[in-house]
């Protein structure tokens, strides 16, 4: 009852404000309350930017995006009986309205995110270990290489987790039967080598080697294959590259004890290592990542809806609830999304906890960043063309709404590009695609885009700085564009690629798929000639050619930005160091001093020691010995000195690790993957929300530095000797 | 003859039986045989006292008398002199003068002439006086009469007003309305810009335009149904004047009153005024009627001859007295009741129902065609509205057409209307040029033309704000500026290229949406635009008016005319309340400010010390009151003073924004605010004011001056066409030497609703009004957001997930 009278009031009062921003006011007034709300938006924001505020805020934001669009749709339209200009302004008009669309299926799904569950590992230990569930591990690979994999299997076997329910299994498709007798020696060739290799690496660290006859539907299928050969009660899935914290399994587990109908308890994915945009930019060690907006925010917002859903790895599922749908769903190439909108329809739960568990790699190359996306993209157009998730029977509305967003949000390529082509209708061909005086564009449009601005930063803040995500859309745009065309053309081609993760970049060099963003680059730049051109030349409509003028501006500058993310710069070591604490013992030249590791990497560690003579130090092979999280021993770990430094009575020195038996690689794995802790830590350390204002000044600080850098690129790539001065200032960086 | 048995019938119709019926009388010569031949008997000049020997007949027996007894007795005096006799005349011009300017303009109206007038031989005499920088050989003046042309002149006096005599061609003119339209094309001799285009002008003399009849009887009104071509004199202006020895009776208000409503509708003119007088007046002259009212035995003072029969029977029609001039209209009666309905013959046949809509508001005797009412959603075209398609040479084009607006119009705030525009321009037409639109003369929309190349523009649509939108006739113009490189060079005899730049096609169209409808209290543009609210009594209105002063009476009846002109219905009067008993109805209070009730006063916002500080002593036109010249000081303070340093950049920013927006400090408010008393200033002559009645239920209009013949004077002033379209706001005053209408703005008023309730009305009621009082909307969208913003918490409390 109560229920029902809380629905009809907000249904009263959600038709009063329509009815309300739908009044056909003056221009004054709406300048006026655009003014209002927009001060009061940053009021409440300096004030109180939580709870039930943060809601009022949102709400008066709404109101100002429904007033334009009420304008937009009643009176921007140019006449349709000019087809030049209707066609093109009508197809802004569709993106515009899209954008709006998925800023209301954001503002549902992130209405109120769900706050962190508290650690459910304490619960689990004082639980009796027998009556834990049984789980298998799987870790699916197609071609990572043995290393990579050991330091993955190494972590997995360091969960803190009773060995005896406890299955680890390496799913091998890079050496299936299919591979190995391949009519291609090499690659037969190839198959075989790894099949052994991987055999013996198994057998080393005790997990299980499974492989199969043929390589069917790819990633599900391989999973499917597992199920088959496995019988726990549970299944987590890992990445090849993504090595878990000790405590996975014990913050994780609980949950199905709690709620017998649960399918998937879904964690965030950390990243040890920058995407290529934050390489390329230097903002992986201020700025959070991209995937923290969903991870941070956007799953916990689903969690609120039940709709949280498996993200291929770094997730705990149900055997019994995989089992009524056969196993993984392999119809699209993103089978992980595919999966839970099953077994979402058939009324199973998802949880999402809130605390990275995994660290893994992202790819490091732009060129390999744009094949994962465009996997993810034309993943998700199939699901919604081969599941349609809005008109699934089983799902609850709000999963409905929830499904929506996270697969329409792919085809952002369409609007981003038509944002990016829009004003040069106007620029270029004298086209009026959008019917408005300069004094509307400022009360309506401007307002709308400083509230959406404005709301974006009320939502996503801390975890997505201002402009960020319409970079990243831009530079996908580019490639994705085609891809999507191509998946809503021909929905069942695309097959799966496994995304390479582990190339590193030696030399400073543009991205082999970089030169269309130069191309569109120099078009804007003409564009913002041409604007000048018609200022001076068209004074009459000076107003709007410097509205449009500006918009081309908007877009110039993201442009260039993006003109320093396909600018790869060389880097040495590509993987972030995890600041750590351990008593430890160095072993150099036959002397044994007492230490502390300060940091590790996957490559290597640094540690400080009191008292050591510092000659000839370098190159020289040591050992460090600790005690370790899995069996409470001390073992040594072969280390080769690369560098040191004194600092008073301390000596800091950097080492790189050189395992020699599997072993090693587990200790390795307990000293980088034991405390999960570290990383909530350096998530947190860079979850900062500039703030609209001090976001974009940094922003536009940023993208002149990029576009800078992404023109030295550019004229290096041509000369065959980069000119040294260049050269020098890169390096001095 | 017909016209007047449909006038007699309607009033034997409409008379009740216990009433005597009227009988017209008849004076006029022979309707037929001296027609062609002998001069009539004329008056030697205005002024003088006709020789004819009126006869003046009425029947004692009216089943018995026919119409046109009376006729065959009245036979011209004298045949005298026809040579020396000045030309029977009628002034064409209906305003005090008519200025044709820029490079095309074009006026046009209807004009209405006797049966008499038509048929006789005219000639058309026009003066005209143009700038000297209109070019002869290039600019041509062109008259039409019922679109024939009978003035085609090249325009070259730029020295003295030049009269041109044509005779209008035999059988051109008709009984009944006739079309008048006066056009002008000037090129300037040297000058291609813009600017001078503004220079020039062409001014036809309102003196010197005229029709002269060849024919004696052309001069007289025979029948009613000529007042209607009582036309105007030679400044514009149109003049009854009513003798009615008996006002100081209350009873005598309302028929004296209804008289002037029915004259003032019969002839519809634009500068009409009333003149109320106890004694004979001399004789008119052309736009002047005499009519004289009373009981026989009242007006026997008056008249030379005071019609046979007014004592048994209820009588009217027009003679040619001695005392009061020719053409004088007598209207008598045995009783006032008897009169009374007398006048109501004259009421019928141009009055309308209360309830029954207009669909044009009577123009034409001003501008053609009529102004379709526009009430809501409605689409015009172009040629439907009498802008007729034109091919343009010049530099600046320009055509404007009228509508009509209710007076329950209440979408000034955020309304617009679109023109949906069928035009084009040639390739010499320069990006740069752009086309205006002008409602009432100010500024509502521009569409500038963006590319060169020449195009044509199909149904563009241009948004018009309906900011200066105003209840009754509103004209809106197009200009089109057009520039092109031949201009910036400007050869010798570039003004006389003729290839057509830009074309205007009448399939354009005016298009109006739905808008917001409902009446205020106070307001007084909706007694200027429609006579409302007084329009729509079905009751009467009380009229409480100072009646012996017959200059106070003048000013009622003037602003009464006016008013059912504007209402295109005689508004029914009851002259016999007083203050006290109207409390809840309509009424309007006329007289001189001592004779104002205090209550009354206090009502209309009008404040107590008004009526002993206001005196005549301040009515001097030379002296400036001290607020005015403080604010001319601070005026020019400012303006020496704007754009330098830190204030200057604040007051150029609202300049900005009141270029860009129309915005204004002013304009940021929450509601109206209350309204303090006014207290007119010394140079105020005569104010109007209007309040919602004390009981809520009527509204009260206050029309008063420090004296009566101030009162007569400002109102007569107030009812000229050009003053009468200024008066609105709560308050409007008219300034002590008679040129300036001034308003005081609505501040707070209430609502009355006129339509029936519809949700859709409603949120347009709401959108003007948050529109007008702009901090209101943004206080209403804080209040019903934060409200969403609560019950989404609640709401979200209880769905999904709870933390």
């Amino acid at each position: 009852m109560q229920k029902l009278i809380i629905v009809v009031l907000w249904g009263i009062i959600s038709f009063a404000v329509l009815a309300l921003v739908s009044l056909p006011i003056s221009l004054q007034t709406q300048l006026i309350a655009s003014v209002f709300v927009v001060i009061l938006m940053m009021v409440l924001k300096l004030v109180r930017p939580e709870g039930i505020w943060r809601l009022i805020a949102l709400s008066f934001g709404t109101a100002i995006v429904m007033r334009y669009v009420y304008w937009r749709t009643t009176s921007t339209l140019p006449p349709i009986n000019q087809p030049e200009d209707f066609i093109p302004g009508l197809l802004l008009y569709l993106a515009e309205m899209y954008s709006v669309m998925m800023l209301a299926l954001s503002l549902f799904v992130v209405a109120s995110p769900l706050p962190p569950r508290r650690p459910r590992a304490p619960d689990m230990d004082a639980k009796d270990p027998a009556s834990y569930p049984t789980v298998d591990v799987f870790i699916p690979t197609y071609n990572e290489d043995a290393d990579l994999l050991a330091s993955t299997i190494a972590a997995a076997k360091g969960m803190d987790y009773p060995a005896d329910k406890l299955t680890i299994w390496l799913l091998d498709d890079g050496g299936t039967l299919q591979k190995r007798n391949s009519t291609k020696l090499p690659e037969s060739h190839a198959a075989l080598a790894r099949h052994e290799e991987l055999k013996r690496l198994c057998a080393e660290l005790d997990v299980n080697y499974l492989t199969r006859a043929k390589n069917e539907h790819a990633k599900a299928g391989n999973l499917n294959n597992g199920m088959a050969f496995s019988s726990g009660e549970l299944i987590v899935v890992f990445d090849a590259d993504h090595a878990p914290a000790r405590d996975f399994l014990k913050e994780t587990v609980g949950y199905f004890a709690e709620e017998p109908r649960l399918f998937l308890v879904q964690t965030p994915h950390f990243f040890l290592n920058p995407d290529p945009v934050e390489r390329n930019l230097r903002t992986f060690e201020k700025m959070p990542s991209e995937n923290e907006m969903f991870y941070g925010v956007i799953q916990r917002g689903l969690d609120k809806w039940n709709a949280s859903f498996f993200c291929g790895s770094a997730a705990v599922l149900s055997r019994k609830a995989l089992e009524t749908t056969n196993g993984f769903s392999g119809v699209s190439i993103t089978e992980d999304c595919e999966t839970a909108v099953e077994l979402h329809a058939r009324g199973w739960k998802s949880i999402y906890v809130d605390k990275p568990l995994i660290a893994g790699l992202q790819p490091a190359t732009f060129a390999s960043f744009i094949g994962q996306r465009s996997r993810w993209a034309q993943g998700m157009m199939q699901i919604l063309r081969f599941r349609f998730p809005p008109l699934k029977r089983g799902l609850s509305i709000p999963q409905r709404l929830c499904y929506m967003s996270s697969t329409l949000f792919w085809l952002f390529p369409f609007p981003r590009a038509i944002f990016l082509i829009a004003p040069l209708f106007y620029l270029f061909f004298d086209l009026e695609i959008f019917t408005a005086s300069g004094g509307e564009f400022l009360a309506y449009t401007l307002s709308y885009m400083i509230v959406n601005l404005m709301m974006q930063n009320y939502l996503y803040g801390a975890f997505r700085w201002p402009w960020i995500s319409e970079l990243y859309e831009y530079v996908q745009t580019v490639h994705l564009l085609p891809a999507v065309v191509s998946v809503i053309l021909n929905p069942r081609k695309p097959t799966f690629k496994v995304t390479a993760k582990d190339e590193s970049i030696s030399q400073s060099r543009l991205s082999e798929i970089g030169m269309p963003f130069f191309l569109i680059f120099g078009i804007l730049v003409i564009a913002v000639l041409m604007t000048g051109f018609k200022i001076y030349l068209e004074p009459f409509k000076s107003d709007v050619t410097l509205v449009v003028g500006a918009w081309n501006l908007l877009n110039l500058i993201i442009a260039g930005c993006a003109l320093g993310v396909v600018s790869e710069r060389g880097q040495r070591a590509a993987t972030r160091r995890v600041k750590v604490s351990r008593r430890c013992e160095f072993h150099v030249d036959g002397q044994v001093l007492l230490g502390t590791i300060e940091n590790v990497s996957v490559h290597g560690l640094r540690l400080q020691v009191l008292g050591i003579e510092s000659e000839m130090l370098l190159g020289k092979t040591g050992g460090v010995r600790f005690e370790t999280h899995f069996d409470k021993q001390n073992h040594e770990l072969p280390l080769v000195v690369r560098n040191f430094e004194t600092t008073g009575d301390m000596m800091a020195i950097g080492c790189q690790y050189m395992p020699e038996v599997p072993l090693h690689h587990r200790l390795i794995a307990d000293l980088i993957f034991a405390n999960s802790d570290q990383w909530t830590q350096f998530q947190l350390s860079r979850r900062g929300n500039p703030g609209l204002l001090r976001g974009t000044v940094w922003f536009l600080g940023l993208a002149l530095f990029q576009t800078y850098r992404g023109l030295v690129y550019l004229v290096r790539s041509w000369s065959p000797r980069p000119a040294p001065a260049l050269q020098a200032k890169e390096a001095a960086r | 003859m017909n016209r007047l048995a449909l006038v007699a019938t309607g009033l034997l119709l409409s008379t009740t039986a216990a009433m005597a019926q009227v009988a017209p009388f008849d004076m006029s010569p022979m309707p037929e045989p001296v027609a062609g031949g002998s001069p009539a008997a004329e008056p030697a000049g205005p002024p003088a006292a006709p020789p004819a020997e009126p006869e003046v007949s009425a029947p004692a027996d009216p089943p018995a008398q026919p119409w046109e007894q009376a006729a065959p007795a009245a036979e011209p005096a004298t045949q005298a002199s026809a040579p020396a006799a000045p030309p029977r005349l009628r002034y064409l011009i209906p305003y005090p003068k008519l200025t044709l300017s820029g490079e095309t303009d074009t006026q046009s109206w209807s004009v209405f002439l006797t049966r008499e007038q038509a048929a006789s031989a005219a000639k058309l005499n026009i003066g005209y006086q143009n700038a000297i920088v209109a070019a002869p050989e290039l600019s041509t003046l062109k008259v039409m009469i019922n679109d024939v042309a009978v003035v085609d002149e090249p325009i070259q006096s730029s020295d003295a007003v030049r009269d041109l005599t044509v005779n209008v061609p035999p059988g051109l003119l008709k009984a009944g309305s006739n079309s008048v339209t006066m056009s002008a094309i000037m090129r300037h001799r040297t000058d291609c810009t813009i600017q001078s285009t503004y220079e020039l002008w062409t001014e036809v003399a309102s003196a010197g335009t005229y029709l002269s009849f060849a024919d004696p009887a052309a001069s007289g009104f025979r029948h009613v149904g000529d007042i209607a071509a009582v036309g105007v004199d030679a400044q514009g202006a149109t003049e009854y004047r009513i003798v009615a020895p008996a006002t100081e009776a209350a009873g005598a208000v309302a028929p004296v009153v209804r008289l002037a409503e029915a004259l003032a509708i019969s002839a519809n003119m634009p500068n009409q005024s009333v003149f109320i007088s106890q004694q004979a007046t001399g004789p008119g002259g052309p736009g002047k009627l005499t009519a004289v009212v009373g009981l026989p035995s009242e007006i026997a003072g008056v008249l030379d001859r005071v019609p046979e029969g007014a004592t048994v029977s209820p009588v009217m029609g027009f003679v040619d007295d001695a005392k009061t001039g020719p053409s004088t209209l007598v209207i008598s009666g045995p009783t006032w009741p008897s009169i009374a309905s007398a006048i109501e013959s004259l009421v019928i046949p141009v009055d309308r129902e209360a309830q029954s809509r207009r669909a044009t508001l009577s123009t034409r005797t001003w501008r053609l065609p009529d102004a379709p009412m526009l009430r809501g959603q409605s689409n015009l075209t172009f040629a439907q509205l009498g802008a007729a398609t034109e091919e343009f040479d010049g530099r600046r084009f320009r055509t404007d057409f009228a509508f009509g607006i209710p007076a329950d119009f209440y979408a000034g705030a955020y309304g617009e209307a679109t023109l949906l525009l069928d035009a084009a321009y040639s390739a010499e037409v320069l990006p740069g040029s752009h086309i205006d639109v002008y409602v009432n003369g100010n500024m509502a929309a521009t569409v500038p033309i963006t590319q060169g190349g020449g195009a044509i523009l199909r149904q563009l649509p241009v948004s018009v704000t309906m900011r200066h939108f105003r209840p009754g006739a509103n004209t809106l113009a197009l200009e089109a500026v057009l520039m092109t490189r031949a201009d910036q060079v400007c050869a010798p005899g570039a003004t006389g290229l003729t290839t057509p730049r830009f074309a205007l096609f009448d399939t354009s169209q005016f298009v109006m949406p739905d808008y917001a409808r409902i009446a205020r209290r106070p307001d007084l543009a909706g007694i200027a635009g429609t006579g409302f609210p007084y329009n729509r009594a079905e009751k009467p209105v009380a009229l409480i008016v100072q009646h012996a002063e017959p200059a106070a009476l003048s000013a009622a009846a003037t602003l009464m005319a006016q008013m059912s002109v504007a209402a295109g219905r005689a508004i029914p009067v009851d002259g016999t309340l007083t203050a006290a008993s109207v409390s809840g109805r309509d009424a309007i209070f006329v007289g001189e400010i001592d004779t104002m009730a205090p209550s009354v006063l206090a009502q209309v916002g009008v404040s107590e010390t008004t009526r002993t500080a206001w005196s005549p002593m301040a009515f001097d036109a030379t002296e400036t009151s001290s607020t005015s010249i403080t604010d001319a000081a601070f005026d020019r303070w400012r303006n020496e003073l704007s754009g330098s340093g830190w204030h200057g950049s604040v007051s150029s920013l609202e300049d900005w924004l009141y270029r860009n927006f129309g915005l204004t400090l002013g304009s940021l408010k929450l509601a109206p605010s209350d309204s303090a008393a006014y207290t007119p200033p010394g140079n105020v002559g005569m104010i109007m004011a209007q309040q919602e009645s004390p009981d809520e239920s009527g509204t009260w209009t206050v029309v008063s001056a420090p004296t009566t013949s101030a009162l007569e004077a400002g109102m007569k002033t107030l009812g000229a066409q050009a003053n009468w379209n200024r008066i609105g706001g709560r308050i409007s005053t008219v300034d002590s030497d008679l040129h300036e209408v001034g308003t005081v703005d609505v501040g707070r008023f209430h609502f009355f609703e006129t339509q029936p309730a519809s949700l859709s009305n409603y949120r347009l009621i709401v959108a003007n009004w948050l529109s007008a009082n702009a901090l209101s909307f943004g206080a209403a969208l804080v209040v019903m957001c934060s409200l969403l913003g609560l019950s989404t918490k609640l709401l979200l409390s209880m769905l999904g997930r709870r933390a």
